[in-house]
């Protein structure tokens, strides 16, 4: 029984996710599905288990049709999913979990033990010993990601999804995770690992697939391949000189000496990091994801303390944060007003404590004029703006301070080619105009375009472009 | 957005229809009668912009620190310190004869309720700030330790005469707030009450404060990545909303009360919560909303003058509203789709 996607397209507005993806899944395999973030895996997955309906295409199951769009529906004909963020109730305990995924409907008999018994005699083929009594909340992420994966072991389900499973694991049980996923191809069925850690696709599965910018690039065997063509595969070819046509003379700005900087539950998220930002320069932070960006860009836009916080900090910073939607913007509130969290700096928008209302809304309108957002006008809420559109609210609200330092973090992030070459050309600009810029991206393209100094960030420590060789292939030019 | 109020309203009209009815009241005739309790003459309106002025400084205090976020249930306990700074300081003034021109008392005393209300607000806020304890279990809390104080003082410290009822002394007609017609209860506190929801709009719509107090409600994410201190503008919605709900307590002692006792609020400050849901959180529009439950509450008085319903209807269409309210929310955020990202 083959799982197949063919040719499969969707589109999120203006952002194509997939692009005529076509894909075979053979039972008996660990299938490692690759790329970076954006590229569309977790589309394409969510359109296998009906999750999302693609826009055109079709995906087969044996040979049957599989219903898009019905996640459950999918679910009946044997497609299971484990997703990335747990669909647990932490109130209930691990034997109501477990119920709750095998109960038909609202009116079906509701023998907790009894539902729960198969899910919990798979753990204990797996030998799991999970309490059936313990309340979720008190389980750690691991023993949780074993029931999420109890939930879907409990049917006999050929087609077992999993998305980033090993994100959130300690090294013992991602191993663990692995002889499980080993067993379960062992027993026949179609495994799918969506992850981006080459090391742990290398160990584990037995085919690869990779995407980027939502069309395949390639599937081959993993013995017939090494992490160098993966890594080509999912970034493409590296560009082999920065295309900065003239480079600024760069003058010294700030710098920072042995900076450590603690995340959101008290870790160390940056750990001794020495570099210097120059005025007339774009300094690039490359790596994957989570590994202490986020953390060191919300330092350096006033954003997030140090516990030594030695350094004067600028007063005119222009903060790009990750997550639009979450960090940038107020989804509520009117392009105008989401203007105005920084409008309300400039001297000549206030009068004291008041905000000159005419004078915000004329250079509200002026910069929806000079960036191109496509918007009816000022008084528009924000949340019904498309992903570019809204980055360029960002973008143009970070850049109307004429601010000393630019603090961006993967500014581009699922914008369309034209939105991302407007979003690079502005922060060239800045640069250009005397800003030190902090670019934090994990698109290595990007990294070459804008940078013109790198570094890459691994654990929450810097290295140096070419000692990041090892990680990313030739980096050099 | 106007078809949007017509249908609260209008659904507001059925439900005092089938209440009336389930009193066994004939619904046109107990219709008729609110309505004259509410705006037949000159005495109906005086009693229903008597009644409005509460409503509508409690109100504007649920707006205000609702915009920023901070689900203030307290303004009833924020009322009553309101009322009982004010009575401290007219205690004050009173037994130790200092000699006050009303010019200024009138004044302290409305300052001093404000500053009660704030003061009252600002414990809640602040232990959310501090300890993260939920602002709508600390304030709705904090009544009832408000209402304990309130028994305190007025058997206590305050009472006039050992020996008489529990209240505190009367205030002299002078340090009342202006009456255009002695026969009637209108008094200045509703032209006070009319300011400060255009005050209330202006801070929140046209200064920096006001702004980022909103923006601390909407997201205080992005208010922290644009180093805008979302806590502090929390602190400061709490105590504009405080002071706002003191006031109304201080407009109510020296406008209407004259003297306080353990019945001293009749729930105004839980009252400003519909009236600012009505409103959807608009401190103009609040006044609208304000003067609709000001006309329901003089109008049920009426009806409770001549009818076996008691004051209670009110309550009743209130709890009603804030319940269609609500559940009109939650339906509304369940149609919420949510589209998997990619």
């Amino acid at each position: 029984m083959t799982l197949e996607a063919r040719r499969i397209s969707k589109a999120y507005g203006s952002v194509r996710a997939l692009e005529d993806v076509s894909v075979a899944f053979e039972p008996g395999e660990i299938h490692a599905v690759l790329g970076e973030n954006g590229a569309g895996k977790s589309t394409l997955m969510n359109v296998l288990s009906g999750f999302a309906r693609p826009d055109s295409g079709e995906a087969l199951l044996g040979g049957k049709q599989i219903p898009l769009g019905q996640a459950h529906e999918c679910r009946r004909m044997g497609i299971e999913m484990i997703h990335q963020h747990f669909t647990l109730v932490p109130e209930f305990t691990v034997a109501e979990n477990l119920a709750l995924a095998q109960l038909k409907s609202l009116a079906s008999r509701t023998d907790i033990n009894e539902l729960a018994r198969s899910a919990i005699e798979a753990g204990q083929r797996l030998g799991w010993h999970l309490d059936p009594s313990a309340k979720v909340r008190e389980l750690s992420v691991g023993m949780e990601q074993r029931l999420e994966i109890l939930k879907s072991l409990a049917t006999e389900a050929p087609v077992i999804i999993f998305d980033e499973p090993t994100a959130v694991l300690a090294p013992d049980e991602v191993e663990e995770l692995f002889r499980v996923l080993r067993r379960l191809r062992d027993e026949g069925r179609i495994v799918i690992l969506i992850a981006h850690k080459l090391r742990e696709i290398m160990s584990v599965a037995d085919r690869a697939t990779v995407l980027r910018l939502g069309k395949w690039v390639g599937s081959a065997p993993v013995k017939e391949l090494d992490e160098r063509i993966l890594t080509q595969w999912m970034v493409g070819d590296l560009p082999t000189v920065s295309r900065r046509e003239q480079p600024g003379v760069p003058q010294p700005f700030q710098s920072f000496e042995a900076l450590t900087i603690r995340g959101d539950r008290g870790e160390i998220a940056v750990r001794n990091v020495s570099f210097e930002l120059r005025r007339r320069e774009v300094l690039g932070f490359g790596g994957v994801d989570g590994n202490g960006q986020v953390e060191l860009a919300e330092y350096l836009a006033g954003a997030r303390k140090s516990q030594a916080t030695t350094h004067i900090r600028p007063k005119n910073v222009g903060y790009i944060p990750q997550d639009r939607q979450v960090d940038g913007l107020a989804l509520n509130m009117t392009v105008q007003e989401n203007m105005t969290v920084v409008g309300q700096r400039l001297p000549e928008l206030v009068t004291g404590p008041f905000l000159r209302m005419r004078q915000i809304k004329a250079w509200a309108t002026e910069l929806i004029r000079k960036f191109d957002i496509r918007v009816r006008g000022p008084e528009a809420r924000v949340g019904a703006l498309s992903g570019g559109n809204q980055q360029k609210v960002v973008v143009s609200r970070a850049l109307a301070e004429r601010p000393e330092l630019v603090v961006a973090v993967n500014p581009t992030r699922g914008l369309d080619l034209k939105a991302t070459q407007f979003v690079r050309e502005q922060l060239r600009r800045a640069s250009d105009e005397g800003a030190a810029v902090a670019l934090f991206t994990t698109d290595l393209d990007e990294l070459f375009e804008l940078a013109d100094r790198r570094l890459f960030m691994t654990g929450g420590e810097l290295r140096e472009a070419d000692k990041a060789e090892a990680m990313f292939g030739s980096t050099t030019p | 957005m106007i078809l949007k109020a017509l249908g609260a309203i209008f659904a507001l009209a059925l439900l005092l229809a089938l209440t009336l009815w389930a009193f066994g009241i004939p619904v046109l005739e107990g219709f008729r009668l609110m309505a004259e309790g509410a705006g037949a003459d000159k005495f109906a309106w005086s009693r229903t912009l008597v009644k409005a002025t509460p409503l509508l400084l409690t109100g504007l205090g649920m707006v205000v620190a609702w915009r920023g976020g901070m689900y203030n249930i307290g303004g009833e306990g924020q009322f009553i310190v309101g009322g009982l700074f004010s009575a401290t300081l007219a205690e004050l003034i009173l037994t130790r004869n200092i000699a006050t021109p009303p010019i200024l008392a009138i004044p302290l005393l409305l300052i001093l309720s404000a500053l009660g209300g704030a003061v009252w607000a600002w414990l809640a806020g602040w232990l959310f700030v501090r300890r993260g304890v939920d602002v709508v279990i600390s304030t709705i809390l904090l009544n009832f330790v408000a209402i304990q104080f309130l028994a305190y003082a007025v058997t206590g410290p305050l009472r006039e005469k050992p020996d008489n009822v529990p209240l505190t002394r009367a205030i002299p007609e002078a340090y009342m707030l202006w009456r255009p017609d002695r026969q009637m209860d209108l008094h200045a506190g509703v032209v006070i009450a009319a300011m400060m929801a255009i005050v209330i709009a202006i801070y929140l719509y046209r200064t920096k404060a006001g702004f980022n107090v909103r923006l601390a409600g909407e997201s205080p994410r992005v208010a922290r990545a644009n180093r805008i201190d979302a806590d502090k503008m929390r602190l400061q919605a709490m105590l504009v909303s405080g002071a706002l709900c003191g006031l109304a307590g201080g407009i109510e002692y020296i406008g209407m009360a004259r003297q306080l006792g353990t019945g001293f609020s009749q729930n105004w400050g839980f009252l400003g919560i519909p009236v600012a849901l009505l409103s959807g959180l608009d401190p103009l529009l609040a006044m609208l909303s304000a003067l609709l439950f000001g006309a329901l509450f003089a109008g049920s008085e009426n009806l409770a003058r001549f009818t076996s319903a008691g004051p209670t209807l009110i309550y009743i269409v209130q709890a009603g509203a804030v319940l269609g309210i609500v559940a009109l929310r939650a339906f509304r955020s369940r149609r919420v789709i949510q589209t998997p990202a990619t």
